[in-house]
């Protein structure tokens, strides 16, 4: 039990950590390195508590997908050299007074979820009579109802992110004419003759090549 | 062990998607063999439909699937009309240069969505279904992509269906949170009579499937999409989307809010009523043929709606046999129009029509007898159609819904005659090509024969429709 609170506490620390070092970094490359971190940690959280399911969607959509497209942007946009200054700046300081209030807003909503276990307990009591089994794990669950009473949502949600693929396909890739491309099979099925020619050269002649 | 063998047609369609994909990546050059292929998996679901007894009513999936009559004359009618749709616009495709592989494989996702819907009888399955339908339609409104308005339309589809979904969600979710089930069974036996929240849900997705339907005042983008897009895929949006959301209108409130009819009657009405009449009055002043389909077949919904505003197993029946009748009479309304084509050029406004009797009396007879049914001028196909609705509408002793709709017709019979009148008595243009493909050929004489021959045995409709009962 010691060590299953040291992880929580370690966790939870370099989430809360990663988390303020998101907004106050200056290089806009670390602020999307932390947040990464921040999602990390967060999930491992959610995997300690038990919910490894969506734990495991926090990295692989989060992680994998969210914050790749974040760090291409801002790659992309090469706004890393921008300097993040409204914290010190002068013209900008108006921001903060906004910032602090809407954190502290969600803070109370976060506080008033929390405290609904607390001021209707019998909410707790009847997740227990909606016969969830506690013994297998939640991935295990949500396979079982998944890949049975829905698979044909479960397959034509396949279809439609087809559909998606396909017509994002046909509505933005063009064939561009005149681009060099490296054609594998005419590199390697050439052969010398193709390409060297031997030429008897004539003293005080010079010779004349074809280009 | 769940029985596949009722969702065969179903399994086939994808497996056939994925399969023409990789068939079209490939091989180089294949768009043709991959547009012909898709013609005939269609065929082959619709096959794979008609070889399982049609009586039956089996549910699948924990009872999120049902496959009954209804949803397998409804299948029939969509894939058929698909079919016929895809043959006649084959040329059209070619020509202004969207034959990719891409656009039959767009088409047959969309019509996986619409089978999906039309057999859904839960919402998270529904939704599903309505999503994969949609979102190969918004590609396909903006197919062609170097023309501006096609990519313009296909923005403002996207834009505006996006919002609708949203606001469907909404209601899926309230009426999730109220019944605490998305099984329709479910929902109508957990259901009580004095609860808002299922009132407001019911209203929300009552929105979402009005704005697919493009039921007035959830119509604004219909005119500007059918415009912009391509008008082979115009043709798809006018017939198709719409069999497959009236169908789910039909089991979404028959199913499980028959009891709450006080609460959606009134909704269906003004829907039914506001769509009548602007489909009749703003279409007079029209210059294009593809915005003129468009605030017609506004109207038209209004018919189908009317006819589900009753309640009654009569009125459901009715706007069956509307929607059919609709589907044949665009069908051909569209075929015509991919018959003016001169120099590999197509002609889309209504002064081009002008004269088109003097040279081409076939086709502009064709015209007039599609046009007429639009009307509703009776022996044609579009007079019973309306006939029903309002058969089924007066039963009931919904006097003024009935007087509304009589008005509109007469309102829109004006813009449909005028249409006549340029065809048949103004001063004649260049001639137009007149060798166009077979499929073409085929899918207009299809519905013209349709049109012109009902009345000899109308009551063949009546009787494959008469076995529709879901209340």
């Amino acid at each position: 039990m010691i060590v299953h609170s040291i992880f929580f506490y370690i966790f939870s620390i370099i989430a809360i950590f990663s988390a303020i070092m998101v907004t106050v970094s200056r290089n806009t490359v670390h602020s999307v390195f932390f947040l990464i971190l921040d999602f990390i940690s967060i999930s491992c959280l959610f995997i300690m508590i038990g919910a490894e399911f969506i734990g495991m969607i926090m990295l692989i959509v989060y992680v994998g997908a969210v914050a790749v497209l974040f760090l291409f942007v801002v790659m992309m946009l090469n706004v890393s050299q921008q300097k993040n200054e409204w914290l010190s700046g002068e013209k900008n300081s108006n921001h903060i007074p906004i910032g602090l209030l809407i954190s502290a807003l969600i803070f109370f909503e976060l506080i008033i979820v929390a405290g609904g276990w607390k001021y209707k307990p019998e909410l707790l009591g009847s997740f227990n009579s909606m016969g969830i089994d506690l013994t297998t794990t939640n991935t295990h669950q949500i396979g079982n109802v998944l890949y049975t009473d829905y698979i044909h949502l479960f397959q034509l949600s396949g279809m439609i992110l087809l559909v998606a693929m396909v017509g994002a396909i046909v509505l933005t890739f063009r064939k561009r004419e005149g681009i060099k491309r490296q054609g594998y099979f005419r590199q390697i099925s050439r052969e010398r003759k193709d390409g060297v020619e031997l030429i008897d050269v004539k003293s005080k002649k010079g010779v004349k090549i074809d280009v | 062990m769940i029985n596949l063998n009722y969702i065969y047609s179903e399994i086939f369609l994808a497996i056939a998607i994925m399969t023409l994909l990789i068939i079209g990546v490939f091989k180089k050059n294949s768009s043709n063999l991959v547009y012909n292929l898709s013609i005939i998996s269609l065929l082959i679901s619709l096959a794979l439909i008609l070889s399982f007894p049609i009586n039956e009513s089996i549910n699948l999936f924990n009872d999120s699937y049902r496959i009954d009559y209804l949803s397998t004359f409804m299948k029939i009618i969509t894939i058929s009309s698909c079919t016929f749709v895809m043959l006649s616009s084959n040329k059209y495709i070619q020509i202004i240069s969207i034959n990719k592989i891409e656009y039959p494989i767009l088409v047959l996702s969309s019509m996986l969505g619409m089978i999906v819907m039309i057999s859904s009888n839960d919402l998270i399955l529904f939704y599903i279904g309505l999503e994969l339908q949609s979102l190969a339609l918004y590609v396909l409104a903006s197919f062609n992509r170097d023309h501006l308005p096609s990519s313009e339309s296909g923005l403002k589809y996207f834009v505006l269906s996006a919002l609708s979904s949203g606001l469907l969600l909404y209601g899926c979710s309230l009426i999730y949170g109220f019944s605490g089930s998305t099984n329709f069974f479910i929902i109508r036996d957990s259901l009580t009579q004095d609860s808002y929240g299922l009132t407001f849900g019911i209203v929300f997705i009552l929105v979402g499937l009005a704005f697919k339907i493009s039921a007035v005042p959830f119509h604004m983008w219909a005119p500007d999409v059918y415009e912009g897009s391509p008008t082979s895929v115009t043709t798809f949006f006018a017939i198709l989307p719409k069999i497959a959301a009236l169908t789910v209108f039909i089991r979404f409130l028959y199913v499980p809010f028959l009891n709450l009819i006080e609460q959606w009657q009134i909704i269906i009405i003004f829907l039914s009523i506001a769509s009548m009449l602007f489909g009749a009055i703003a279409a007079i002043g029209q210059k294009k043929l593809k915005r003129l389909i468009a605030y017609s077949s506004i109207g038209h919904m209004g018919y189908a709606l009317a006819g589900l505003a009753t309640g009654t197993n009569a009125g459901i029946q009715s706007s069956i046999s509307y929607i059919t009748i609709y589907l044949f009479m665009n069908l051909g309304f569209f075929s015509c129009m991919f018959m003016l084509r001169r120099e590999d050029k197509y002609f889309e406004d209504i002064d081009d029509l002008s004269g088109l009797s003097k040279n081409h009396p076939l086709l502009a007879f064709s015209f007039l007898i599609i046009l007429f049914s639009l009307a509703g001028i009776p022996p044609l196909a579009g007079f019973f159609a309306k006939f029903y609705i309002f058969s089924a509408v007066i039963e009931q002793s919904m006097y003024f819904l009935a007087v509304v709709g009589l008005l509109s017709t007469v309102i829109a019979a004006f813009y449909y005659l005028r249409l006549i009148k340029i065809i048949y008595f103004d001063s004649s243009k260049e001639k137009y090509e007149i060798n166009h493909n077979l499929g073409l050929k085929l899918s207009l004489l299809v519905s013209s024969l349709f049109i012109l021959l009902y009345f000899i045995y109308p009551s063949w409709l009546s009787q494959i429709v008469e076995n529709i009962n879901i209340i």
